[in-house]
């Protein structure tokens, strides 16, 4: 049974649809990607999912608890439930281990067990050293490892970060991957929501992709394959290059544009484009030089971009012609 | 599984510990009784010595005082009698200062989202709030009475004839304190967590919830010019008429506190 199953989620605020007809499954251990621009309604499906708002129509089931339309709000629900708010949303004045310590026992924990939690994971986020400093004066990268540091004290069942790197420096941004990679590694149920497309390539199993409604759910592994594609523009015919291409042992693939997918098409340059998919990167030059070798002219050569975003962006133009964004 | 309003027992906690921690609000919430209690205690021993007695005289007229006992038990009396006020409006202040704070705070915070997505209960944090602010806001208003009525009494006794009964405090100050005090405090605390759940800005809504004390102020200014004698009667219908309101402003903020409104909508 899949630790989340979602089925035609909807819900408007004041007149305004946030979100329609959303269905999809996650699995247990899973990480499942929500993708979609601002506004896509992906907080508004995470907080359906953590119990604190109901869907105006549709249901779901998540960690074994029943979501309904107009059904009280569930606190065994939200006691499964690990989330992880856009905003960390601690109490300033009281240190780290003390908000840690107040949430763990709002979820139930006794005082010892919240403590002794709250002290591990300050251990493993790396933050004992910062456990008595009031939250105010915590960096923000610490902040927000304080925040999935408390999505975790209770060992949810399904845990649901919603952002969990935005407005973080760089530094800090790695620092937070790097421990919903961990997360991942330990074949935790995780959706993570974000808009950020190399989180998900990273983290993630599947991708739904999001705007108001659900797009497509993709395979992210078979999207990502790890090779380096190349787009190079002609000034000459085709047939002739691609056969040169198609000869050299590092190229993996060459098609003309026109043959490619929608998605592809979508970005095209022009009719005479080349998509090319190479072994390597350093393979380049050596392709280019066997183009020009027999004759062909280059008038460009540019990386295509990373199949994920290719996807993502095609879809988004898909919602956009279909009016769901604007 | 968990006891029963385990959540509220934590949530008083955490209020508490987090009032510890923030000194301009505990210095705000001793301010007040502060002046509340020095103010008159020092009217009354500059009036001991300097008020003459046809001044005295003046007041009992003007305020029915029929205290035995001379000029300082007069002068006690009188006191007592117009500063009770004060100490009423004490406990409808104090608990505002704290619980205004309490729902729109959270929010403002960004708290109120983690806060909403643990198991609590919705009753669990409004009586955990309101444990937190209602109590010390008591406690703060019984101990500033109780230094108020030893200080009129220090003050008053060494000029009063050997054997006098302490003035303070009386029958009306027991009732007032003991039992219109809580009263009182409830509905200070009630007012601030309906207003903080329906108005964004919890300064807003700090301000409108201090409103609620005029009309006691007003009867205070109205007593002080001799137009009323705020007597028994006035504080049993004073603490029927809040109980009421405490009974029916606590239903109406279980019902404001709509998880989902307060969660996505801003006013």
């Amino acid at each position: 049974m899949p630790a989340i199953e979602a089925h035609s989620l909807a819900k408007s605020f004041a007149g305004r649809r946030a979100l329609w007809d959303l269905s999809f499954s996650v699995e247990r251990g899973e990480v499942f990607g929500l993708l979609g621009p601002n506004g896509a309604g992906k907080t508004t499906a995470l907080r359906i999912l953590a119990g604190l708002i109901s869907p105006d129509s549709g249901s779901a089931q998540v960690a074994g608890h029943t979501i309904l339309p107009g059904a009280p709000s569930n606190a065994a629900l939200r006691g499964s439930i690990g989330l992880l708010t856009e905003q960390p949303g601690f109490y300033d004045r009281l240190s780290a281990r003390e908000n840690l310590v107040v949430f763990g026992k709002l979820q139930g924990l006794t005082a010892h067990e919240a403590d002794r939690r709250a002290t591990a994971l300050l251990a493993r986020f790396l933050l004992a050293a910062h456990a008595d400093r009031p939250f105010a004066v915590l960096s923000r990268g610490m902040k927000q490892k304080l925040a999935i540091a408390r999505a975790l004290l209770h060992e949810p069942a399904v845990i649901l970060l919603d952002e969990p790197t935005v407005g973080l420096d760089p530094e800090a941004t790695r620092e937070v991957r790097a421990l919903v990679g961990e997360l991942a590694a330990e074949k935790r149920t995780i959706v993570l929501c974000t808009h950020h497309l190399d989180e998900v390539e990273r983290l993630c199993a599947r991708a739904a992709f999001v705007a108001g409604r659900l797009l497509a759910v993709h395979e992210v592994k078979s999207l990502a394959t790890g090779t380096y594609r190349l787009r190079i523009g002609l000034d000459s015919p085709a047939e002739g290059a691609l056969r040169t291409l198609r000869a050299l042992p590092f190229v993996l693939d060459a098609q003309a544009e026109m043959a490619m997918g929608a998605a592809l098409r979508a970005n095209a340059l022009h009719s005479n484009d080349l998509l090319v998919e190479l072994r390597h990167a350093s393979s380049v030059p050596d392709a280019l030089a066997a183009l020009v070798a027999s004759g062909t002219r280059i008038s460009s050569a540019v990386p295509v971009r990373h199949p994920l975003e290719e996807a993502y962006l095609a879809l988004l133009a898909q919602a956009r012609d279909e009016g769901l964004i604007s | 599984m968990t006891a029963p309003l385990r959540g509220a027992r934590v949530m008083v906690e955490k209020e508490l510990l987090e009032l510890r921690r923030s000194p301009l609000l505990l210095l705000s919430m001793i301010s007040l009784p502060f002046t509340v209690v020095l103010m008159p205690l020092g009217l009354y021993a500059w009036l001991t010595h300097a008020a003459p007695e046809q001044a005295v005289d003046f007041l009992r007229d003007l305020y029915g005082i029929s205290a035995e006992g001379g000029k300082a038990a007069a002068l006690a009396a009188l006191l007592a009698k117009n500063w009770l006020p004060m100490f009423l409006v004490l406990p409808i202040f104090l608990p505002i200062l704290i619980a205004a704070q309490s729902v729109g705070g959270e929010r403002e915070r960004r708290t109120l989202e983690p806060l909403l997505a643990t198991p609590v209960t919705t009753l669990e944090i409004i009586l955990g709030k309101s444990v937190a602010a209602v109590v010390p806001s008591v406690f703060i208003t019984w101990i500033a009475a109780a230094i108020f009525c030893g200080g009129i009494d220090w003050l008053a006794l060494p000029h009063m004839p050997v054997g006098a009964r302490a003035p303070l405090p009386d029958a009306t100050w027991l009732f007032a304190t003991v039992v219109l005090s809580p009263l009182l405090a409830l509905f200070g605390n009630a007012i601030a967590v309906v207003l903080g759940s329906v108005v964004a800005d919890p300064r807003a809504a700090q301000n409108l919830a201090g409103m609620t004390v005029v009309p006691l102020l007003g009867a205070l200014v109205a007593q002080l010019a001799g137009r009323v004698s705020l007597g028994w009667r006035f504080y049993s219908v004073l603490a029927i008429a809040t109980l009421l309101a405490d009974i029916a402003l606590v239903a109406l903020a279980a019902r404001l506190f709509d998880r989902e409104k307060l969660l996505t909508r801003w006013r």
